[in-house]
């Protein structure tokens, strides 16, 4: 009986007897799509854009991963031979993997003009940024730190960011955006159309409904990609129930674009500069001058926004040309550089023409793989108009490399993350530790922040906006006008120490600092920096080793979530940065397993509660709470405690929401997934199967789904190649999909006329449940109660 | 508020379903859930029977309370479980209309309008001699000696008596 109760929950069941009458339909449209899909189907500049959610679902544990580890670096480009997967000793999906690769140091890079004309020539567009920063992902080597007792440790997968400071400056110059406090707009569950032009400000993140565009895209490339090999994907399905908690690609890749591009604000510094990278190249005739001036640029022309610390390292580039000028010449200038400008120096050689995919040892420059997502909109699209203009020969518009060249940026990334940039962060943590913090910490501190708190008696006015210029008359620092501190206030040093304890991974460090600050914001009412702190206070002490918080410091964290998702969203409506700080958590939560589950699943339910998220990522997250709930175990055979109905109940929600948006591949995945939970829940007769309601709908689910897997099989190839309108139609055309449905379900019936009443209700997916007794066989019926 | 009330067997097979709304400040005791949602109420009893299994191992009365929620449609699940394991489940589901609209704007989850809250005495003092008098009932109807073990209870008058108890307490 169960048996066959899970046969008829699987489409196979279906689908065999009604192939064969959609098969002649199929064959001819298969002739007019090749047509098609030669053109947006194989076009292996655009599949490696998806690289990152189109590898085979069976190999999603890796498929995750690879994103970094080898679709963006090709395998020999960076020797990994030692370590082929990303080097943690943790799995790929492990959010604290994601959670430390995603805040890391900044670095600014300020080329003189010589060095970016010398970049062009070589075929790289975007300047001398553009090129180092694939190679910022992960630094090659181990790189070791030593935390604030002393104690080193050593990470092979740390990584850094490059970003020019100009572009930098041109984003912060432009009007603000409303984009981040603007939620993604909802109508009736469908995207909005995207603007069209994406200016170069995409290059900031914190737009979610940039996030939400670029994983739509990955999706509809999925269904598209899908139809060519559809008839595998039905007979394989069988053998996947896989082990649910390991994260869907799409929910990783949403969290990672997240994470890309980390705006600029005075609230957090990780977008902060740690330091700036000067190059001139051998080309310039004075080239000292020239350093001085781009030295004194970044304190005057090239200054960042008050708020942001002018107090970090210059690192001075000199930028060899090896096919024009003489090694010896630029020798001594680099010579000459160290002694005016210190140990901060390196010299870079690499060749200045312009490197073609054919030649020897011509390595494509991989892409890197922190983009935030209004860059990788723009690539997606560049990529695809290229492929509409030529569709023959597919011209790869990525720059290419010698590998020479690869090897020795590379060697200068290490170099100057290991041997300057980390020193520099551990020295002035060491720093502010001892001169700041350190004070704050102790009994006297405490005495001091109270007495900073009380000494105003009597004057009332602490919480009215200071004057313009920070330093008001009651002790606060903070700057509530423009709402920042100035950087040289302790609160700022300590929020800029706390940051750099959490970049060097030293989180304990940065919790007991975060903790402080927690106190501070709040007496000083400001909401925003309140928010971070509070926020990377949970982030911290989840990532410490689970050994070192008892169930009290789980309750902190619970709360710390909360209050950071209130000032972000309900006092600053800052959504991006609440939606971000949930999200996180929970993760982090996630893999704490037993009850943090439960509160992971709590927080994932709350983001999509409050509408953090936009229509896409509407159904990710439900399916996240499912994986939340199936990630706890559960103890013994009975399997105690474990929430394997929720996990199969919200996997059931996701599928209901992926049909409306009419992503039938998705919901066919959660709904298999659903089936195996609920089939794995009872073996005995009942179940879930004796609540009427429920086995309806699961079967007009199921029904309307494989519907639509088979329309987008059958019938969409003939349509327009336009995939964002096929997939939108999919959910109008399911009425009319009907046909095929009722004509499945009276083969296996038996009972019915194949076309009996089936003309004029159409029945969206929603409401086929009201309508459901009007069909519903006798046979069915009985099969389920018996 | 509307109530879907339910009494699920061994087997997590429903024995019993009722829906009703509330008799209290003006209610005329009929419910109002959504028409189509109707599986959903079945699926978040389903859902909150994990709870109830983790729950039961450690909280040795019979009333269980208010046990489980599910923000989407903000309803409440309180439970009540007889010796021999019968589990009976009370959906509660304050917000009528459109639950969503309640909650649009981020964070407001703390404070919205007229709270519904579960484990408030009265509530809680409701559904226990809601469920104490169905757990009377029940064990009447159960008596029946042609009624087999897991049976659905079909009677009338068992249901009358749970509509009674419902405009009594809820």
């Amino acid at each position: 009986m169960t048996s066959q109760d899970a046969s008829s929950l699987k489409s196979p069941t279906y689908s065999d007897p009604d192939s064969s009458i959609i098969l002649p339909k199929r064959k001819q449209d298969l002739i007019s799509s090749t047509i098609n899909l030669g053109r947006r189907g194989s076009s292996p500049s655009l599949d490696t854009l998806y690289a990152s959610t189109t590898l085979p679902r069976p190999a999603s544990d890796s498929s995750t991963s690879t994103l970094t580890a080898s679709s963006i670096f090709p395998p020999g480009s960076i020797r990994r031979t030692a370590s082929p997967g990303p080097p943690a000793s943790t799995s790929p999906d492990d959010p604290r993997n994601l959670v430390q690769r995603a805040l890391v140091p900044t670095i600014y890079v300020l080329p003189s003009s010589d060095t970016e004309e010398l970049m062009q020539e070589k075929g790289i567009q975007g300047g001398l940024a553009e090129l180092l920063r694939p190679f910022g992902d992960n630094i090659h080597g181990k790189v070791t730190i030593r935390d604030s007792i002393g104690a080193s440790k050593s990470f092979d997968d740390y990584g850094v960011r490059f970003i020019g400071l100009r572009d930098s400056l041109n984003i912060l110059k432009s009007p603000p955006r409303r984009s981040t406090e603007r939620r993604p707009s909802t109508v009736n569950g469908i995207v909005e159309p995207p603007q069209k032009v994406l200016s170069p400000l995409s290059r900031l993140g914190g737009d979610i409904s940039h996030v939400e565009e670029v994983v739509d895209r990955h999706l509809s490339y999925a269904e598209s990609q899908s139809q060519t090999f559809s008839e595998d994907y039905l007979n394989s399905k069988q053998t996947d129930p896989e082990p649910s908690s390991s994260a869907s690609p799409y929910f990783t890749h949403y969290v990672k674009r997240l994470l890309s591009g980390i705006p600029l604000t005075p609230h957090e510094t990780f977008s902060h500069p740690v330091a700036c990278v000067i190059s001139i190249s051998s080309r310039n005739p004075n080239a000292l001058e020239e350093l001085r001036r781009l030295y004194t640029a970044t304190n005057s022309e090239f200054r960042l926004p008050p708020w942001v610390s002018n107090d970090f390292l210059r690192y001075y580039l000199l930028v060899h040309d090896e096919d024009h000028d003489d090694v010896a010449q630029s020798q001594t200038l680099y010579e000459q550089m160290k002694r005016h400008f210190g140990l901060h120096c390196h010299l870079l050689r690499i060749k200045s023409t312009r490197c073609l995919p054919t030649d020897d040892d011509s390595i494509k420059l991989p892409l890197c793989g922190w983009i935030s997502a209004g860059e990788e909109l723009m690539e997606i699209q560049k990529r695809v108009d290229l492929n509409i203009e030529n569709s023959e020969d597919d011209e790869d518009p990525t720059p290419c490399l010698i590998d020479s060249d690869m090897t020795a940026i590379r060697t200068f990334v290490r170099e100057l993350v290991v041997q300057s940039v980390v020193p520099t962060m551990e020295r002035l943590s060491a720093q502010w530790n001892e001169q700041v913090a350190s004070r704050r910490r102790g009994i006297s501190g405490r005495f001091m922040s109270l007495s900073k708190r009380w000494t105003p008696f009597g004057s009332s006015s602490r919480n009215s906006s200071s004057p313009v210029g920070g330093q008001s008359s009651t002790g606060n620092n903070y700057d509530s006008l423009h709402g920042f501190y100035r950087p040289d206030t302790p609160e700022a040093i300590m929020r800029r120490l706390g940051d750099f304890a959490f970049m060097l991974r030293d989180f304990k460090l940065a919790q007991s600092t975060y903790d402080v600050l927690r106190t501070d914001f709040n007496n000083d009412k400001a909401w925003k920096h309140y928010a971070g702190a509070n926020e990377m206070t949970a982030l911290s002490s989840l990532l410490l080793p689970p050994s070192a918080s008892s169930k009290g410091k789980v309750e902190n964290v619970d709360q710390q979530l909360e209050t950071a998702n209130y000032s972000y969203a309900t006092r600053c409506s800052d959504s991006y940065s609440a939606l971000r700080a949930l999200t996180l958590g929970a993760e982090l939560l996630r893999i704490r397993g037993s009850s943090n589950a439960d509160q992971a699943a709590k927080w994932n339910t709350r983001i999509i509660e409050n509408r953090l998220v936009g229509p896409i990522g509407f159904p990710i997250y439900t399916e996240r709470v499912s994986s939340c709930y199936s990630s706890r175990p559960g103890v013994g055979s009975m399997g105690w405690g474990s929430r394997r109905r929720k996990a199969a109940f919200w996997n059931v929600m996701a599928t209901d929401q992926w049909l409306r948006l009419g992503k039938s591949l998705q919901a066919e995945r959660c709904l298999n997934e659903a089936t195996a939970q609920y089939n794995s829940l009872e073996a005995t007769d009942s179940g879930v199967k004796a609540f009427d309601a429920i086995q309806a709908f699961l079967e007009d689910i199921r029904e309307v789904v494989t519907a639509s897997r088979r329309a987008a099989v059958g019938y969409d190839e003939a349509e327009e190649d336009v995939e964002e309108e096929e997939e939108e139609e999919v959910v109008e055309e399911v009425g009319d999909n009907m046909n095929i449905r009722r004509r499945g379900k009276s083969l296996l019936g038996g009972g019915q006329a194949p076309f009996g009443g089936m003309d004029n209700n159409a029945l969206s997916p929603m409401r086929t449940n009201d309508d459901e007794p009007a069909f519903k066989d006798e046979n069915f019926k009985d099969e389920n109660f018996e | 508020m509307s109530y879907y009330f339910a009494i699920i067997g061994h087997h997590d097979n429903p024995l019993f379903e009722a829906e009703f709304g509330t008799s209290k400040s003006g209610g005329d005791g009929a419910s109002r859930f959504p028409p189509q949602t109707r599986y959903m109420n079945q699926f978040i009893v389903h859902a909150a029977l994990d709870i109830v299994c983790e729950t039961q191992w450690v909280n040795s009365a019979m009333y269980l309370k208010a046990i489980d929620t599910h923000p989407p449609t903000s309803s409440h699940v309180s439970c009540f479980l007889t010796p021999n394991n019968i589990r009976f489940m009370l959906l509660v589901q304050p917000h009528l209309g459109n639950p969503r609209a309640s909650s649009a704007v981020g964070g407001r989850s703390g404070y919205r309008g007229e709270v519904y809250n579960p484990t408030a005495p009265a509530t809680e003092e409701a559904i226990r001699g809601f469920f104490n008098e169905v757990f009377g009932d029940w064990i009447k109807a159960t008596m029946n000696p042609f009624y087999g073990r897991d049976d659905r209870i079909t009677s009338p008058v068992f249901r009358g008596r749970v509509m009674t108890a419902a405009k009594k307490f809820l």
